[in-house]
């Protein structure tokens, strides 16, 4: 059976220009997804987070490699039908422009009603109006209706560690354009990358418990 | 079978999806609410519960008989009527005529001899009777003009009530209103909840959880959550909120 989503062999890299090819920002991504989950994603501002995502949904094209959302090659699908495989919401609003060169009468279907793969790019989380409850509850019923979920945290406050360590079951952490998959959340606190990223949000966090 | 219902909607404005596989059901007698942050989605779901906007999948059902895709006015005539967040009064009339002109007996008569419709002691009757439901019988003969914004919000309730609804839709009613005008209005659909099924619309989100039954929580134009107050603030995250003190007041 095919996995949610095999991201593999990815590449995508930016040059300087058409002519002068030196690369100025390289991504690599290899990773598969076999099951329903809820994944956290997080890394530092320009690490390619949002280019990982592009190329997940389809709006980026790679450079090499491949995306395969349930055994699909997502950039060989019908533009117009690329987000009932993968959807990509930025905070409140979904974003997509897509290019290609094919005309979508020569491409494939999606084979699918409501996207498969859910990407949320920093849902505006704000602990005094609730809606985080029904934002985390909302994750869960995806899940359970068996999609892939991914949530994209910048963490500058404490509760945004404690969303992530409520909810999601895995990790992926995006460094200068590397992509590595964490099995759990304390794999996620015992990569040294992503500890040296969060920083002081552990020490808070540590503090806190520590005086409770 | 719920009186007003919308199955799968599904809305999209060129490349962007802006209701995805949305449905919502409201009961007679109930007073439901919508709510979301910003760019949810919650105003392109009113216009297509209401008519002005015709969905791309799904269907609307009002009283078993489908009126997605039905002219927006043909839908008011069946018995939906909605009122608008800006709001829409002629302001150099009187209040009680902005009442007349959406009565049924007034559309009849289509405009004949309208001083001779205005001085019409039955009609007068009428939308005074309307106007006292929203508090405004003493005002009738002052200008709309005059009117404070919270009165103007009471009048425009008016004016779709003069419609003789079935169903009343509210789009966002705070809008605009401070605390005191807010809690008024808050006061004025608790009275008419006896008389009618009501939908509002709304991101104040204490003045829903006040006054709803049962509330629908809408972002990245999908139901994310829904379920009568209660249960919804049945939830460690709303706990911790300011919404708490609303829940437990």
């Amino acid at each position: 059976m095919s996995a949610m989503l095999d991201v593999s062999n990815l590449s995508k890299i930016y040059t300087r220009g058409r002519f002068d090819r030196t690369p100025t920002f390289r991504l690599d991504a290899d990773f598969r997804i076999e099951q329903p989950a809820i994944v956290g994603m997080m890394g530092p501002n320009g690490s390619g987070k949002t280019t990982l995502f592009e190329l997940i949904t389809g709006s980026n094209s790679p450079t090499n490699g491949t995306v395969e959302v349930a055994g699909r090659d997502i950039h060989r699908v019908r533009t117009d039908e690329r987000d009932r495989l993968a959807i990509h919401y930025h905070q409140s609003y979904q974003v997509r422009h897509f290019r290609s060169l094919r005309p979508n009468a020569l491409m494939e279907r999606a084979g699918s009603q409501y996207p498969l793969v859910h990407l949320f790019d920093e849902p505006q989380f704000n602990t005094q109006d609730g809606y985080i409850g029904f934002m985390l509850d909302f994750f869960r019923r995806l899940r359970s209706e068996g999609r892939l979920v991914f949530l994209c945290v910048h963490p500058n406050e404490r509760f945004h560690l404690e969303i992530l360590e409520e909810i999601c079951e895995r990790f992926i952490f995006v460094n200068k354009g590397v992509v590595t998959a964490l099995p759990d959340y304390a794999g996620l606190l015992g990569f040294e990358p992503a500890r040296a990223y969060l920083g002081n949000l552990l020490t808070e966090r540590a503090a806190v418990e520590d005086a409770a | 079978m719920a009186l007003f219902e919308a199955r799968n909607i599904h809305k999209r404005f060129g490349s962007r999806v802006v209701l995805e596989n949305i449905s919502l059901s409201f009961e007679a007698g109930q007073v439901s609410g919508i709510m979301g942050p910003n760019g949810a989605g919650k105003s392109t779901c009113f216009h297509v519960l209401t008519g002005q906007h015709k969905p791309d999948r799904g269907e609307v059902t009002f009283d078993g008989q489908r009126i997605s895709g039905l002219p927006p006015q043909r839908i008011a005539r069946m018995g939906v009527s909605r009122s608008f967040q800006l709001m829409n009064l002629f302001d150099d009339t009187v209040v009680i005529e902005n009442v007349m002109l959406a009565l049924p007996a007034f559309r009849a008569r289509r405009l004949h001899a309208m001083a001779a419709v205005f001085s019409d002691r039955v009609l007068i009757d009428q939308a005074l009777a309307v106007l006292d439901q929203v508090g405004l019988a003493g005002r009738a003969w002052d200008a709309a003009a005059s009117l404070s914004y919270g009165d103007r919000r009471a009048l425009e309730i008016a004016v779709a009530l003069a419609a003789e609804p079935r169903i009343l839709f509210l789009d966002e009613p705070t809008s605009g209103l401070g605390i005191e005008a807010t809690r008024r209005l808050a006061q004025l659909v608790k009275r008419l909840r006896d008389r009618y099924t009501i939908v509002m619309i709304e991101h104040d989100m204490r003045f829903l959880f006040e006054l709803a039954d049962r509330i629908s929580v809408i972002h990245w134009g999908q139901v994310i959550a829904e379920g009568p107050p209660a249960q919804l603030a049945d939830n460690k995250w709303v706990r911790r909120s300011t919404l708490a003190e609303a829940t437990h007041a």
